[in-house]
């Protein structure tokens, strides 16, 4: 798809198609409690994170929510308490080699607040290894320098129904742009698409690729000699993987022709909801699932492969 | 088969009495081209007819000696006198004007006027008159003059399709000589497929849609093709900044038959390929077009007729990524004249629309996708022309549809899987019966009745789903199988018609309409643009037939001296069901279970249509307005409230003028303003794992409006010379055109869209969100063709 909205850059240049930043008045509205919550089984500290929405052009770190109760119960009825460490996260730390969780068991998320109680479900999903990382080159064409690319390498489990969220980095900082929401269900990129128990395909391995231009909107080579990458790849639930592409719709606008392409505005979705249906809205998303990961350094050029 | 036999019987027991018919074909004496809709008109008895799509008439009249006037608008009315004792056969070719002498001129009876005919709802454009319209770099473009008349608007530039009355895009009927195009844009949407050096009359309905028709329920866009020149060949062809066009026709079998052969091929690419390095690596970024005909008159009884469409629009990035989309039409057909009141037309047609896409550089990882919808129809259409108070239509049509939604296949690391999607079949048949009825002098009824009929073939499967929140994906929860050939869901439904005309008085009319029209294929699509990758799918179990029931009510006038001014006032009304809309975050594309991701809602669409035009003199133009207003109402969508739909214009103001400056230099300009189309705007904001997310509170549909749209375009043509050096006239005829689309720059919004921008967030600070307003044409585009006939 990259390379579709690539060509559409191309044909809006043609058409000399252009864009202006503005600032239309907006509706306002009343703040909604919002709830962060990723919780997967790597040896690190677990956190759930309150907000409220705040104004859409208020460019300031939304306000946090202090003072609630958050607590996690697997099936067996084990609770997990998580205490608030900075205002509005709540922190749940292992002790030891502990790790958040059990493959396989259903955990519910409970959160209680100004006197209401937002709940969430969620299971814990399994994921595969990552076998290896490569490097690749795209030689130097007219528009960009040579552009230096990690591709990795994992097969998806042979029952189908498995989804999962791709994380990667780029020496030690995650990348995380709306574009780079990587996300695959079983080794594809949909349900309908019926790719199972299979190398992830392509688009996908070579998805952990961060692309930034300079300042003359060339493109950048996405690793140098002496960059590291470490992919992560999480379990989500299917709900989970519809929400993450959900917000991959909203939130990835390239702009340009690719408009043509793009859908409604429209809010996604959320699995927490108020016990009390009459009471306050909540939006966010509760998850939690298993991890693997790996890491590479690009030591020399020699580490690329040929294609 | 009852209904049919009916049919058949009910001309032959009522009206066969002692009277005599005058029929034949008009046509053009310049190249043989059949004049549609020419008038024939016999004073002593105020009465008429006019010539159907392949330029026949017939009149039954008592025995006796009539002066018949034939005119048709562009040409010099003739005037004959016919003894008619026995059935008179009578073909006649009309001079275009322009070449006839001085005194020839008649001044017609203009029965042809929009007064007078019992048709509203209709936009018609010639030929000559788009070519004149001042156009996108410079190529006149079918669709979008279509678009200046009222009632008809487009979401934007770059946007495929149009809309009609508040109709989607998927809702037009499209047919080129009957065959139904299913993607009607070239270049995404700026332009269109239809080639105008092929093109010999556009008609769209918008309403009044008469029982012959159906199949989609907001309008029919009727494209006839020309037949090719019968005395003489001819090249024509024009040389533009974006494509070039050629054109060759002539006679076939000593003038019993012509030809015409029609291409266009876009070539930027070619220019660019010095400049681009990848349009060398087999990169490409065209389309091309190839429309042909043939005609072959077997007798004067018999004609037959075969044309065919082909074209393609290639997006490629190298060799072996990229898509492409085309449309394939072709159609047989036998006109038949049983005898001089019964005139038949028989028609085969074939009508296919692919598209495809591919990724993958190596034999190892690549990914095929290919998607087609492929139709097969047969129909007979008969006129039977009883008297000159009735003519009687009736026929049928029987449409087989295969949809193949995917045909697809990934490899990934060599591993090959087929993520194909069954094919489906369906049967589409139809009856129909329709009587045009002139019940006085000033009054004329058209009424008809359509039954339609879709069946769902096997083999496939259907599923049943889960009833959910409405707004969330719907999953199966069984299965049903079924095998080749086996029924598995049958729908139908009768689409009454019926239009009036009552003449207040010589110069004014009023007219109103009703109709109800059924549509079994759907048009699934739900971003901001229809685009060439939308999906046809057919009625299910679970996608229920779309329907329309449409009111008319206008008021028509003309006046001014020599009534050069023309005015219509049209209100409409229209009410749709099991409209389709899509829960957020559909996955419309390669999906198995696309039906869990639709929602069902019902519509309603009114306005007020005002056109005035000056048709005669060196200053000749048009104003169009509408005031409209088009909503759906969807469970799980906007509260469950109504809302607007992205097409919805309430304002839509077009002007169009026409100024002959001398001899050989003319200039048009045309005006557009459109009131902003609806969108969604949020709230507020909130981020979730590093991503910041737009949030509508009140979970809004269309609550906002983009700034208004406008336009001005501006065209000069102009002749060359018709005369050589030498005081000759030439042979060749040619003609520039200069043209300068939007041309005070306006940066005509397209979407406005809410991001967090494409630059990185630095760790530790918030993320900044941010408007941004998208014109698709941010400047002055110029542009120069060279057009010539010779």
């Amino acid at each position: 798809m990259k390379r579709i909205v690539y060509f559409l850059f191309l044909a809006s240049a043609i058409f000399s198609s252009c864009e202006d930043v503005i600032n239309p008045q907006l509706e306002s509205a009343e703040p909604v409690l919002v709830i962060d919550a990723w919780i997967n089984n790597l040896p690190d500290s677990q956190k759930v994170i309150l907000t409220r929405t705040q104004p859409y052009f208020q460019n300031i770190f939304p306000p946090a929510v202090s003072g609630a109760t958050v607590t996690i119960t697997d099936q067996n009825g084990t609770i997990f308490t998580f205490l608030e460490d900075k205002p509005g996260e709540y922190v749940w730390v292992p002790s030891g080699n502990d790790v958040f969780g059990t493959l396989g068991l259903n955990y519910t998320l409970s959160v209680q607040t100004n006197g209401e109680t937002f709940v969430a479900e969620s299971r814990m999903g399994r994921v595969p290894v990552v076998d290896s990382i490569t490097f690749f080159v795209q030689e130097a064409g007219q528009f960009n320098d040579a552009l230096y690319q990690a591709e990795f390498w994992a097969k998806d489990p042979i029952e189908s129904g498995d989804s999962y969220w791709i994380k990667f980095y780029k020496n030690g900082v995650q990348q995380i742009k709306p574009s780079e929401i990587i996300t695959a269900y079983d080794a594809g990129f949909s349900k309908g698409g019926n790719f199972n128990g299979v190398e992830f395909i392509p688009p996908i391995r070579r998805a952990i690729n961060p692309f930034d231009t300079d300042e003359n909107d060339q493109l950048l080579s996405p690793y140098q000699v002496g960059d590291s990458v470490s992919v992560q790849i999480h379990a989500v639930t299917e709900a989970a993987f519809n929400f993450l592409n959900e917000v991959a719709i909203q939130t990835d606008r390239p702009g340009g022709f690719s408009e043509l392409f793009s859908t409604p505005l429209a809010n996604v979705s959320t699995n927490i909801r108020n016990t009390n249906s009459n009471g306050s809205k909540v939006v966010g998303f509760f998850n939690i699932g298993a991890v693997s990961g790996l890491g590479r350094k690009f030591n020399s050029l020699d580490d690329v492969t040929e294609n | 088969m009852r209904f049919l036999l009916f049919v058949f019987l009910l001309p032959v027991g009522l009206f066969a009495q002692n009277r005599a018919t005058l029929s034949g074909y008009l046509k053009d004496s310049s190249n043989g081209e059949v004049l549609i809709g020419a008038t024939i008109y016999i004073k002593s008895l105020s009465t008429g007819a006019t010539t159907n799509v392949y330029g026949f008439y017939s009149l039954t009249l008592d025995p006796g000696d009539y002066e018949v006037t034939f005119s048709y608008i562009g040409y010099a009315t003739q005037v004959k006198t016919v003894s008619l004792t026995g059935n008179v056969r009578l073909d006649l070719e009309l001079l275009p004007e322009g070449t006839q002498l001085e005194e020839v001129v008649v001044s017609s009876d203009r029965e042809e006027q929009g007064t007078k005919s019992l048709e509203m709802s209709v936009n018609r454009l010639d030929i000559k008159t788009i070519t004149r319209i001042p156009a996108f770099l410079g190529e006149p473009d079918l669709i979008k003059s279509l678009q200046q008349l009222p009632g008809v608007s487009t979401v934007g530039e770059g946007a495929s399709g149009f809309n009609v009355r508040g109709g989607s895009v998927g809702q037009n009927l499209i047919l080129l000589d009957e065959a139904t195009v299913y993607n009607s844009s070239h270049l995404l949407g700026f332009f269109s497929v239809f080639n105008p050096d092929a093109v010999k009359d556009v008609k769209l309905y918008k309403g009044a849609v008469p029982a012959q028709f159906g199949g989609r329920i907001s309008s029919l866009l009727d494209v006839r093709m020309k037949e090719g020149n019968n005395k003489k060949h001819e090249v024509s062809g024009g040389i533009g900044t974006i494509f070039s066009r050629a054109a060759v026709e002539g006679p076939l079998f000593d003038g019993k038959g012509s030809f015409i052969v029609a291409g266009r091929r876009s070539y930027a690419d070619i220019l660019a390929r010095p400049f681009v390095d990848i349009l060398n690596d087999g990169a490409a970024l065209n389309f091309y077009d190839l429309t042909g005909k043939a005609n072959y008159n077997i007798n004067d009884r018999n004609r037959i007729y075969l044309s065919g469409y082909t074209g393609r629009d290639k997006f490629f990035f190298d060799k072996n990524q990229g898509f492409s989309w085309g449309n394939n039409t072709g159609t047989v057909r036998w006109n038949k004249i049983f005898n001089d009141r019964l005139f038949a037309n028989f028609s085969g047609i074939f009508s296919k629309y692919d598209y495809s896409l591919q990724f993958g550089e190596n034999e190892r990882d690549n990914f095929r996708w290919r998607s087609s919808v492929r139709n097969l129809t047969f129909k007979p259409a008969f006129s039977y022309f009883i008297n000159t108070n009735n003519e009687l239509s009736f026929g049928a049509e029987a449409n087989y549809y295969s949809f193949e939604p995917a045909n697809a296949y990934g490899t990934s690391n060599g591993n090959r899987i087929d993520i194909s999607l069954p094919e489906k079949y369906n049967l589409e048949t139809a009856f129909y019966l329709g009587n045009n009825q002139k019940l006085s002098q000033a009054i004329a009824v058209e009424y008809g009745i359509r039954f339609s009929h879709f069946v769902g073939l096997g083999a496939g499967a259907q599923f049943i789903y889960n009833d959910t929140v409405p707004g969330l994906r719907k999953t199966p929860i069984e299965e049903r199988t079924f095998s080749s050939g086996e029924k598995m869901i049958t729908y139908q439904n009768f689409e009454p018609r019926f239009s009036i005309k009552a003449e207040l008085n010589d110069q004014s009319s009023i007219k109103a309409s009703y109709n109800r029209m059924a549509q079994y294929v759907h048009l699934i699509s739900n971003t901001t643009a229809s685009n060439p990758l939308d999906v046809w799918t057919p009625s299910t179990n679970n996608i229920k037939p779309e329907l329309a029931n449409q009111y008319a009510l206008g008021y028509f006038r003309d006046f001014g001296k020599d009534r050069m001014f023309e005015f219509s006032l049209e209100a409409y009304y229209r009410t749709t069901e099991n409209q389709i809309d899509y829960i957020d975050g559909a996955d419309l594309l390669i999906n198995e279970f696309l039906e869990g991701d639709l929602l069902t809602g019902i519509g309603r669409a009114y306005g007020l249509e005002f056109h005035l035009q000056k048709k005669v003199g060196k200053f000749t133009g048009w104003a169009a307005y509408t005031l409209a207003r088009t909503e759906l109402k969807v469970d799980g969508i906007n509260r469950g409230e109504w809302y607007a739909t992205r097409y919805d214009q309430t304002h839509n103001l077009k002007l169009s003028g026409f100024y002959d400056i001398n001899k050989r230099w003319s200039a048009s300009a045309n005006f557009t303003f459109v009131s902003g189309t609806p969108a969604t705007f949020p709230t507020s904001r909130y981020t979730i794992q590093g991503i910041l997310i737009p949030y509508n509170a009140e979970d809004s549909r269309n609550n906002v409006r983009l700034p208004a749209y406008h336009r001005l375009d501006l065209s000069f043509r102009l002749e060359g010379k018709t005369m050589r050096k030498n005081g000759n006239p030439r042979k060749n005829s040619d003609y520039w055109v200069f043209g300068v689309y939007n041309l005070y720059g306006r940066r005509n919004p397209f979407s406005i869209y809410f991001t967090q921008g494409s630059e990185r967030v630095a760790v530790g600070s918030p993320i900044n969100s941010e408007a941004r307003q998208l014109a698709i044409i941010g400047t002055v585009i110029p542009s120069v063709s060279y057009n010539f006939k010779f």
